[in-house]
């Protein structure tokens, strides 16, 4: 007995049903299934077992689609309350960044003037440029993330 | 008049829309984009069986899959405008409840899906057997729905999960692969393993003298 043509037949058995096999396999393992029978007795626990497995089924519990839909339904108007709050934020950044871009050259020169008046060094009056880009900036993001932080506990 | 009627009562339930729409995934995309509640009602009444039956399966316990049935379908409505259509409605959603199950278990330990396995004493599966209608046939179909029950138990999750992808489900290899984030070798490899365990399992279960 050729134990490699049983364990290429037992593999074939399973190679079928997870990704197919050719038709020269099939009736390569057809024919050898007509005389082994212990090979046939794998192929016939295997659609056994894949039999009772398919028959599995889940009762979904009495209510569990209603509160789903509940739950979904309430979410999705708490979310569209927060829609408006949220597009406005996006507006009052656009127009700042808008503002801050079209106002630059005279923010400089006002930071430059200051910086000459009182006789800070230049690093200092750069410096307070750049605050005064970055502060709204980080402001936003600030109440982004702390938004999402709310909203991850809420899901906790 | 009547047909007005029909087709009204069709659409409140949205199960034809819905079915529809599950056909054609670039437009569901469309529409979950805009967070339709009409639209998540009908998915959540379509998809209500495939999806609780695969979080027990991931899960083992009912309770825990009510939970994250109801978690999965708010993620979907928050994160639908992250769903292109690219690969079926089922396959996303697997993913995300997928997903949720594994994010709640690294906050609580971390282990991966192995971690997951049932232990195969709880009742959360039932089998099917509408045959069995006389007093006998419903005594052997109780001893298979437990025979089948146990033997799954034995698996572990990463096989059960496949599994059930595969021959419930009747997903594509490259459909299974996405849901799990994993090259397609090894959800073949998963699923040889799993196929044996499972045929292992359930003839030692015949052998013991329990219906397989």
């Amino acid at each position: 007995m050729n134990s490699d043509l049983h364990i290429g037949a037992q593999k074939l058995i399973a190679q079928q049903r997870v990704e197919g096999i050719t038709r020269e396999e099939e009736f390569r393992l057809a024919a050898h299934l007509a005389e082994c029978e212990s090979c046939a007795a794998f192929a016939r626990e295997m659609e056994q077992a894949l039999s009772a497995f398919r028959g599995v089924t889940a009762e979904v519990p009495r209510g569990l689609v209603n509160r789903t839909q509940l739950r979904v339904r309430l979410r999705a108007e708490e979310l569209r309350e927060r829609a408006p709050g949220r597009t406005l934020l996006w507006a009052i950044a656009a127009v700042s960044w808008a503002l801050g871009v079209a106002t630059a050259p005279w923010v400089w020169r006002g930071f430059e003037w200051v910086g000459r008046q009182t006789g800070l060094p230049k690093p200092v009056w750069e410096l307070g440029v750049v605050l005064w880009w970055a502060v709204p900036a980080l402001i936003a993001a600030g109440a982004v993330i702390f938004e999402r932080r709310g909203r991850a506990q809420e899901l906790e | 008049m009547s047909a007005t009627f029909h087709w009204t009562a069709l659409e409140r339930t949205g199960l034809r829309f819905s079915a529809l729409m599950a056909d054609d995934p670039k437009a569901l995309a469309r529409r979950l984009q805009q967070r339709d509640p009409d639209l998540l009602d009908s998915l959540i009444e379509q998809y209500q069986y495939r999806l609780f039956r695969y979080l027990l399966h991931l899960t083992a316990n009912r309770e825990r899959a009510e939970d994250f049935f109801q978690e999965t379908w708010v993620r979907v409505l928050e994160r639908g405008h992250q769903y292109d259509g690219k690969w079926k409605f089922e396959a996303w959603l697997f993913a995300i409840a997928r997903n949720l199950v594994l994010d709640w278990h690294r906050r609580k330990k971390p282990q991966s899906l192995d971690a997951l396995a049932g232990t195969g004493e709880d009742s959360a599966f039932d089998v099917k057997d509408e045959r069995a209608a006389t007093p006998l046939q419903e005594v052997l179909a109780d001893e298979q729905r437990t025979g089948v029950h146990a033997s799954l138990g034995k698996l572990p999750a990463v096989y059960r999960e496949v599994l059930v992808l595969r021959f419930q489900e009747e997903m594509q290899l490259e459909e299974i692969a996405a849901v799990l984030s994993t090259p397609i070798s090894t959800v073949k490899s998963r699923l040889y393993r799993g196929l044996e365990a499972m045929r292992g399992a359930m003839t030692e279960r015949a052998g013991d003298g329990g219906a397989l």
